[in-house]
């Protein structure tokens, strides 16, 4: 999401059924969007991490959100983002809460999801296709295509819009691929998030798919 | 990277001991007039409602404290959070004018209180601050601001704060330096600390510097001349 007047879907690729998701795949996808005249405009990159709490005797209790989710956009570099999952939240700061965090020491890092890939341009739309991988590892969990429309904040009326976008795009990728895209969405009202759209939508989306494919991961 | 804060502060309770509260009141009046002058106007209102947060029992590597601050002098409020750390210790340390302190600031979404709460920690107090702020731009940039604190008598009861010690303000110099520029923040710091002699000394928390033999004459002269100005 580069500016404040666009809405943001995000996808993943799901392989038709015994298949496994490759690197070949985000190949594949990007031959899609290009086929499609998308113009490459640049690269991206998304941390989404885990983090649990440190509890100084391992035998009693601590009152406290179990799992602690924040994540970081490589194009809003100076901001940070929180989700509570269970609390139904989401919180905006600066990129040095993260360093405040560090310091408070209550929380530690358990776990963290790399997303990137590059970024493409058609017409009013960005268009995103990358892959998630564990952090400090090659381990690719999952294969993530963002569709963002720039005209306009409002989900509600850029909903049908971009479902046309992802079918279109869907029926040129099944010319060569077999698989579907998948759109996993949030309910953002459960987390007081307003229909004018948002990095805090985006980072909820993003929390949404890492939480997706680590689930997939223990199945 | 941490940002350094050399932070001066004293109560101006020390001064104004056995004054009344109308000679405090005009002392007040007579810092504002001399900090106008010296930074050409530039004067800010302030009020914010500051809630100290402390970690639940057995959350974390040890227990910590964190600040969340809510700016009410906007027309919507703006929330930070704050962590400030000890002074920095050694003989190179004591020797400076000022603490030295590691403070780092975010600003955070309105639901920061929720979401503390949900990280486990408990609210230990809550204060509200009003009183004014200057900027002064020097080697460094020096922030200056004299605050009454107020106790909130019931839980986020803002409206209905009531000053700790009326007449009274605490008056605190800080500007940022890193590990790099201490003389330079030092010196710029101490020298500006210097203009407001007449009628404050400034010294460390917790060093006690007595009353400014000069202040009441100083006050008595720039409310006086602060007032011929303004007619």
């Amino acid at each position: 999401m580069s500016s404040p007047g666009t809405t943001c879907k995000l996808c993943y690729w799901q392989p038709s059924g015994g298949t496994t998701v490759s690197s070949q795949v985000l190949v594949d996808l990007i031959k899609s969007i290009e086929s499609m005249n998308g113009v490459r405009s640049g690269r991206w990159q998304v941390t989404a991490s885990q983090h649990r709490p440190i509890r100084r005797d391992q035998a009693v209790q601590v009152e406290c959100a179990r799992e602690l989710l924040g994540v970081a956009f490589s194009e809003a570099p100076n901001k940070y983002y929180f989700v509570l999952r269970p609390d139904h939240m989401v919180v905006e700061a600066d990129s040095t809460i993260q360093s405040i965090m560090e310091n408070l020491q209550v929380y530690r890092n358990h776990l963290t999801v790399v997303f990137e890939g590059f970024q493409y341009q058609l017409g009013d739309f960005h268009v995103k296709a990358g892959r998630a991988v564990i952090a400090h590892s090659e381990n690719l969990r999952g294969i993530v295509l963002e569709v963002e429309y720039l005209p306009v904040s409002s989900l509600g009326k850029t909903h049908q819009l971009m479902q046309e976008f992802v079918d279109i795009w869907q029926e040129v990728a099944a010319q060569s691929m077999t698989g579907r895209i998948v759109h996993l969405e949030p309910n953002f009202g459960d987390y007081s998030l307003s229909d004018q759209y948002s990095w805090q939508h985006t980072a909820l989306q993003y929390i949404s798919l890492m939480v997706h494919f680590l689930s997939q991961r223990t199945n | 990277m941490h940002k350094y804060y050399f932070f001066f502060q004293r109560f101006l309770k020390t001064i104004f001991y056995s004054e009344s509260r109308f000679t405090a009141s005009m002392h007040v009046e007579a810092l504002q007039v001399l900090l106008q002058g010296l930074c050409g106007g530039r004067q800010e209102k302030l009020k914010i409602h500051e809630i100290c947060l402390k970690s639940g029992t057995n959350l974390g590597v040890e227990a910590s404290e964190v600040h969340l601050l809510c700016s009410l002098s906007q027309t919507d409020p703006v929330w930070t959070v704050r962590h400030v750390g000890g002074p920095m210790r050694g003989a190179g340390a004591e020797q400076l004018p000022a603490h030295v302190r590691s403070v780092l600031e975010s600003s955070i979404s309105s639901n920061a209180l929720r979401f503390f709460y949900a990280l486990g920690y408990k609210m230990d107090y809550e204060l509200v601050r009003i009183g004014y702020v200057f900027q002064f731009q020097r080697v460094v940039p020096i922030t200056v601001t004299a605050t009454m604190l107020c106790k909130v008598p019931k839980l986020h009861a803002i409206d209905e704060a009531i000053p700790v010690t009326p007449g009274i303000q605490l008056v605190e110099l800080t500007a940022p330096a890193s590990t790099e520029n201490y003389s330079e923040a030092v010196g710029a710091i101490s020298s500006f600390a210097e203009h407001l002699a007449p009628l404050i000394h400034l010294s460390k928390p917790g060093v006690p510097t007595g009353v400014v033999p000069t202040a009441s004459t100083a006050a008595a002269s720039l409310v006086s001349r602060g007032a011929m100005k303004v007619s």
